[in-house]
């Protein structure tokens, strides 16, 4: 009896029922995780608070997307943590359970329970001990969840608070597992360097391709950078050296680095595809202003190059979140300083080029794109130290339609006038991912 | 040679831990040919196994006791069951009709038992275990006619040992899966449980040392991970 014998030798003996409900999401989440049916419920804006503004802590801010809803476009619940963290990213657990927060400066990690009931997060945990479970590493960045546990990739780290940087690994209870320290030239932990390209041990964003085994990493910068004022870093030329220049290509099961790119000008966001043939990501680089292409050639060996110029490099536009349409043809591009959104067509990876733009305002950081791409959502902070000054400092929610031809606006959340702070970043939520 | 291990292999108590002898015959088996070297490649799995032994497997959390059913009825405790051996560990309920959930588990499951019988050595050290978490239908009765092919196996003596278990009810099969982590909805349709599929790792101590999700459950991984703990330890 072979292994398709015995499967039908059990479904056989079994009454067969419906399979559980089909899914579908945001684009840039997890692929472990179950996907929400249909329109998105709920927006969680994870929310930098702002000195002599409202209660001026860092908050978790709850948007109601629901269609049918008298409150539909406007806060519902806003869950203050205490204290100004320099709150950035998160993400789910693979469970889609616990919403998990971090703060670039403090590194305490927040995990909300989503599940209880989605409309209003609780604060379920508090992770203090970042730092020192990791042993060493600072600036708890993005939250990419894998079965039964998180990865969290750093920025920093607490003997230099430079750029040298690790992943690390905690269970789905928030205790600590492991931590992985990026390759460096003198500690390249069995990975080569592709080309000109020097290891310099710095992280950002994680993504994965599970059916080739492949987890990729990008680089930023460090704790002394990101927590300085923007307008004095630029004028700073040591500052300025100090910007990863690498994506990292590592076995994902056994979390060992493979191949170090030579990616220059600090490669942030890092995006899959998702179709089963789509063996590529795609990122774009904040100082040079290029989407990169990551792939795999026809011989099986992953590769890097730049495939197209985001705005105009010499104007240095700053390319931040990307996200891509789960149909694999386009990529929305934010760039921050010109507060522009830019539509790829990426149907041709080697060869993506722009086909719409729209300035969404005078900054724009974070992009969400619902499964079936009609619904964008944009906020507009980047870190507390780097936003725009005065009349520019706009902080916001704006929900936009896309037709395939045209942006419209739905509705704008004006952080500011009403007393929360600096929207970041976006993770839909809905009660229907939840049945107990 | 084979004859030898054989000769050791019954002269060892499989709580013994480590087990030198296993160390030192895998580790010449693994570096000609790792077991999963007897599976044969998925379209889903587009990768290479890692070479067992060459990485670590973290500690993820102790996996949980509990009370259990086996396929007569009688009430074992898992950490029994789990003792002394190498688990493979999945929860799964047999209405299951969804193509991402428990079919997915229970054939890889098969395909190591069925594939084990070409590494008999190891019998002594791993096993597989499947634990329902719907009771109220997976009765005794019900998992015993599940476990029917390999009641039936002439050749079960030389595979994997496979526990197929279920529970007395909720009381006592709530504090299993929250233990492991897994996931389980009940929704008010209650011919369908909406469930994440998981598997785990449990190493002969009782600590989690893998979580498969949906993309990872290869059986050349799994047995990889299996071959990378028992070298593990020898090493010790």
């Amino acid at each position: 009896m072979n292994r398709r014998e015995f499967v039908a030798l059990v479904a056989a003996s079994a009454a067969m029922t419906a399979p559980i409900r089909a899914f579908a999401d945001e684009t840039c989440q997890s692929p472990y995780m179950p996907k929400i049916t249909g329109q998105e419920e709920f927006v969680y804006v994870w929310t930098l608070g702002v000195e002599g503004m409202g209660d001026e802590q860092d908050k978790l801010v709850t948007v109601d997307l629901r269609s049918d809803s008298p409150t539909r476009g406007q806060v519902i619940n806003s869950l203050s943590v205490g204290g100004r963290n320099e709150a950035h990213h998160g993400g789910f657990s693979a469970d889609r359970r616990y919403f998990w927060t971090g703060g670039l400066d403090t590194n305490r990690i927040f995990i909300f329970d989503v599940h209880t009931d989605p409309s209003k997060p609780i604060l379920h945990k508090t992770i203090e001990t970042f730092v020192k479970d990791s042993g060493g590493v600072v600036g708890p960045h993005t939250f990419f969840a894998l079965p039964g546990s998180m990865m969290i990739t750093g920025l920093s780290n607490d003997d230099d608070h430079g750029g040298r940087t690790a992943l690390v690994e905690y269970n789905d209870a928030g205790d600590y597992v492991a931590t992985y320290w990026m390759p460096t030239t003198a500690n390249m932990q069995g990975a080569v360097a592709v080309g000109d390209a020097v290891a310099d041990g710095y992280g950002y964003d994680i993504r994965a391709l599970i059916r080739k085994n492949v987890m990729l990493t990008s680089s930023f910068t460090g704790w002394s950078n990101y927590m300085m004022d923007f307008g004095q870093m630029l004028q700073d030329a040591d500052a300025m050296k100090r910007f990863g220049n690498t994506i990292v290509q590592w076995d994902l099961h056994t979390r060992q680095p493979r191949k170090v790119f030579n990616v220059p000008g600090a490669p942030l966001e890092i995006r899959f595809p998702w179709g089963p043939n789509a063996n590529y990501a795609f990122s774009t680089t904040a100082l040079t202003s290029k989407l990169w292409l990551i792939y795999e050639d026809e011989d099986g060996e992953w590769q890097a190059k730049d495939v197209a110029d985001i705005g105009n490099p010499a104007d240095i536009p700053l390319p931040v979140d990307i996200s891509i349409a789960a149909d694999d043809q386009t990529l929305w591009v934010n760039s921050f300083m010109d507060g522009k959104t830019r539509l790829f067509d990426i149907s041709d990876p080697h060869k993506p080029f722009q086909i719409y733009e729209k300035t969404i305002d005078r900054q724009v950081n974070m992009v969400s794109q619902s499964w079936d791409g009609k619904r964008v959502y944009f906020t507009s902070s980047l870190l507390a130290n780097w936003d725009k000054k005065g009349d520019d400092d706009v902080q916001y929610l704006r929900a936009f339609s896309w037709d395939g031809k045209e942006l419209v606006e739905d509705f704008n959340i004006d952080f500011y006038k009403l007393g929360l702070g600096r929207a970041h970043i976006m993770r839909f939520g809905s009660s229907e991912l939840y049945s107990s | 040679m084979r004859l030898l291990k054989k000769i050791l292999a019954v002269s060892c108590l499989a709580a013994v831990v480590p087990v030198l002898w296993y160390a030192m015959v895998t580790s010449q088996a693994a570096a000609s040919r790792p077991f999963a070297a007897a599976f044969s490649a998925s379209e889903e799995f587009q990768f290479e196994p890692p070479a067992p032994g060459s990485y670590r497997l973290n500690t993820f959390k102790a996996a949980p006791d509990g009370h259990v059913l086996d396929v007569h009825g009688i009430s074992r405790n898992l950490s029994d069951l789990t003792g002394g051996k190498i688990s493979l560990v999945s929860f799964v309920y047999l209405m299951c009709g969804d193509v991402n959930g428990c079919p997915i588990a229970m054939s890889t499951l098969f395909e190591i038992y069925e594939t084990s019988e070409k590494l008999p050595d190891l019998r002594e050290d791993v096993q597989l275990l499947t634990i329902s978490f719907d009771p109220s239908r997976d009765t005794v009765e019900a998992i015993n006619s599940f476990a029917y092919p390999m009641q039936i196996d002439e050749h079960a003596e030389e595979k994997l040992p496979w526990h197929v278990l279920t529970t007395s009810g909720m009381e006592a099969l709530q504090p299993i899966l929250d233990g492991y982590g897994q996931v389980v909805d009940r929704s008010n349709d209650q011919d369908v449980i909406n469930h994440l599929l998981r598997m785990y790792l449990v190493d002969r101590q009782g600590n989690i040392r893998n979580i498969y999700g949906l993309g990872t459950i290869d059986p050349r991984l799994l047995i990889t991970d299996v071959e990378t703990l028992l070298m593990e330890e020898g090493r010790s």
